[in-house]
């Protein structure tokens, strides 16, 4: 099956927070096989843009996402953001949110907040008002002193984000960051992302299972399948911006779903 | 919340009652006759007979004392040290955890005699022993602490570009400490046990040798002085560790501690999701 990756052409732009993959495969040895996680993945973000990655379990999106982060080295292709390679973890182009709050618990909020800062050897005064203007940005402006198990998930996870923004890099990726979280809770994080992408214009790339939450977010959704991890699609979400609730119930939103969900069962 | 704290204080006075009970018991029992001054001297005569010979329980605790730290820093410091080398590097893991596990469950005290033939009967052979008893458990804990650190942290940590060394100081290290201190406090009671167990089989000074020659002469009131003063060494590491244990109290935490608090802070602030 060939890949139907159908990216619109476009020059490489070499301005900050533009994300570039190109060719990319990732192949995992292990003992008896090899065994291929993604292949041949091209696809291409212009800076600003919500963009969603969703597929089946274990179709590499979050591998995908990893290589972005420069967590992980692909086994083929190139990887370019800002319009450089990504070749290691570099907080300054991308900040990354991950599935369950990865936070610290020994550290406050505003001690998290500040970590990736602290790393950096930036002075105290300055690394304390980044991080008040990161937790103020993500609505959490007097919880600074709280230990994140005196938060609630939809709290931490607010923390996570004000962490991934605190040295403002042009992308933000998310590793499925609400899975966690229950439903009512989601949605309400849901929202507020949106609200911090609109405030900040970060390229946002996220990882989901949900199909309503990939459609409500995005501006663009592109759908993987199965190991090995192909494009299979490639959407334009029309919808207007702010996006509502009664969004979901309407035609348009609902076949989207629909066919984001043929392309996952088909593969799954 | 007034009412767990009463609840609190009530169970602390309790506790203190049960503790005055039992010394009173003590007290009481043989003087009534109930208990053969043999069996359990009371108190007051325990208290007696140490206190006149307070210079040879003196010297006796001094020389247990000795024995305790110096064997407390070798199985701290090489329990902490090979525990975190075992626990992060997976080769000798595999090749030792399966050993250093079984080895646990053997009684050591059978290789004290060994040890008094290579170490003679001074402190040495104790401090050997006591040093390898105490290591076991604080090694076994050092590693399923380092072992079990979250790799989404580690993960996280790196994705903000810490380095390898970074992560060690400010990742690995404070993610183990609870574990590590856990290990700590079976592995310093061991310690204590393997001391005085030690002097009690072959020996020539301690408290615990004190305890044994005042056996064979039947005069409990001798022998319940020193096991007082065991008692009071066991007491004393608890306040140790306890003290340790609240200053890295913030470590704790994420850890089952800290779940508890969890479900009231998302019951209490769910309005500010």
């Amino acid at each position: 099956m060939q890949p139907l990756a159908n990216v619109t052409p476009l020059k490489p732009a070499a301005r900050a927070g533009a994300i570039e993959v190109k060719n990319v495969g990732q192949v995992f040895k292990t003992r008896s096989q090899d065994v291929v996680a993604l292949e041949d993945v091209s696809l291409e973000v212009k800076p600003g843009r919500f963009v969603v990655l969703v597929g089946p379990s274990g179709c590499g999106k979050s591998t995908l996402l990893m290589m972005m982060a420069g967590l992980r080295q692909q086994t083929a292709g190139t990887i370019t953001i800002s319009g450089a390679p990504i070749l290691q973890p570099d907080p300054d182009r991308v900040g990354v949110v991950f599935q369950e709050a990865s936070l610290f618990p020994w550290l406050t909020a505003e001690d998290n907040v500040e970590f990736p800062l602290a790393l950096r050897g930036v002075p105290k005064a300055e690394r304390r008002a980044k991080a008040q203007d990161a937790l103020k940005l993500v609505g959490l402006d007097g919880f600074g002193r709280r230990h994140p198990h005196e938060l609630s998930g939809g709290m931490k996870q607010r923390v996570s984000i004000a962490r991934g923004l605190v040295q403002d890099p042009p992308v933000l990726l998310m590793d499925e960051p609400f899975a966690a979280l229950d439903e009512q809770t989601r949605m309400t994080m849901g929202d507020e992302l949106l609200r911090i992408w609109a405030a900040t214009g970060k390229t946002v790339v996220f990882v989901t299972h949900s199909l309503t939450e990939a459609v409500y977010l995005a501006d663009e959704v592109i759908v993987m399948s199965a190991r090995p991890g192909r494009i299979v699609d490639h959407l334009q979400v029309q919808l207007p911006r702010p996006r509502t609730y009664e969004m979901l119930s309407g035609d348009a939103f609902g076949s989207l779903r629909d066919r984001i969900w043929r392309h996952i069962r088909k593969s799954a | 919340m007034s009412a767990r704290i009463s609840a609190r204080i009530s169970a602390k006075t309790l506790r203190y009652l049960i503790v005055i009970g039992l010394i009173a018991l003590w007290e009481g029992l043989p003087r009534a006759g109930l208990i053969p001054e043999l069996f359990l001297p009371s108190l007051s005569s325990t208290l007696v007979a140490g206190w006149t010979d307070a210079a040879e329980y003196g010297h006796a605790l001094a020389v247990t004392l000795y024995e305790v730290v110096v064997s407390m820093a070798f199985a701290c410091g090489g329990g902490i040290l090979l525990g975190a080398i075992v626990g992060s590097l997976p080769r000798p893991r595999i090749l030792i955890m399966p050993m250093v596990s079984s080895l646990y469950a053997v009684p050591l005290v059978i290789l004290y005699p060994v040890f008094t033939v290579w170490l003679g009967i001074g402190s040495e052979s104790k401090i050997a022993f006591a040093s390898i008893y105490g290591f076991l458990p604080t090694m076994l804990a050092t590693a399923a602490g380092i072992q079990t650190i979250d790799p989404q942290l580690l993960l996280a940590a790196r994705s903000m570009g810490a380095t390898l060394s970074q992560r060690l100081v400010r990742v690995i290290i404070p993610a183990a400490i609870p574990t590590v201190l856990s290990g700590l406090r079976v592995g310093g009671a061991l310690v204590i046990v393997g001391v005085v167990v030690s002097e009690m089989l072959i020996s020539s000074a301690g408290i615990g040798y004190l305890i044994s020659r005042y056996r064979t002469i039947l005069d409990s009131a001798h022998v319940f002085a020193g096991v007082l003063l065991v008692l009071f060494l066991a007491i004393g590491f608890n306040a140790v560790i306890r003290w340790i244990e609240r200053r890295a109290a913030i470590w704790q935490t994420g850890t089952r501690a800290g779940q508890a608090n969890d479900e009231i802070a998302t019951g209490a602030i769910q309005p500010a999701t």
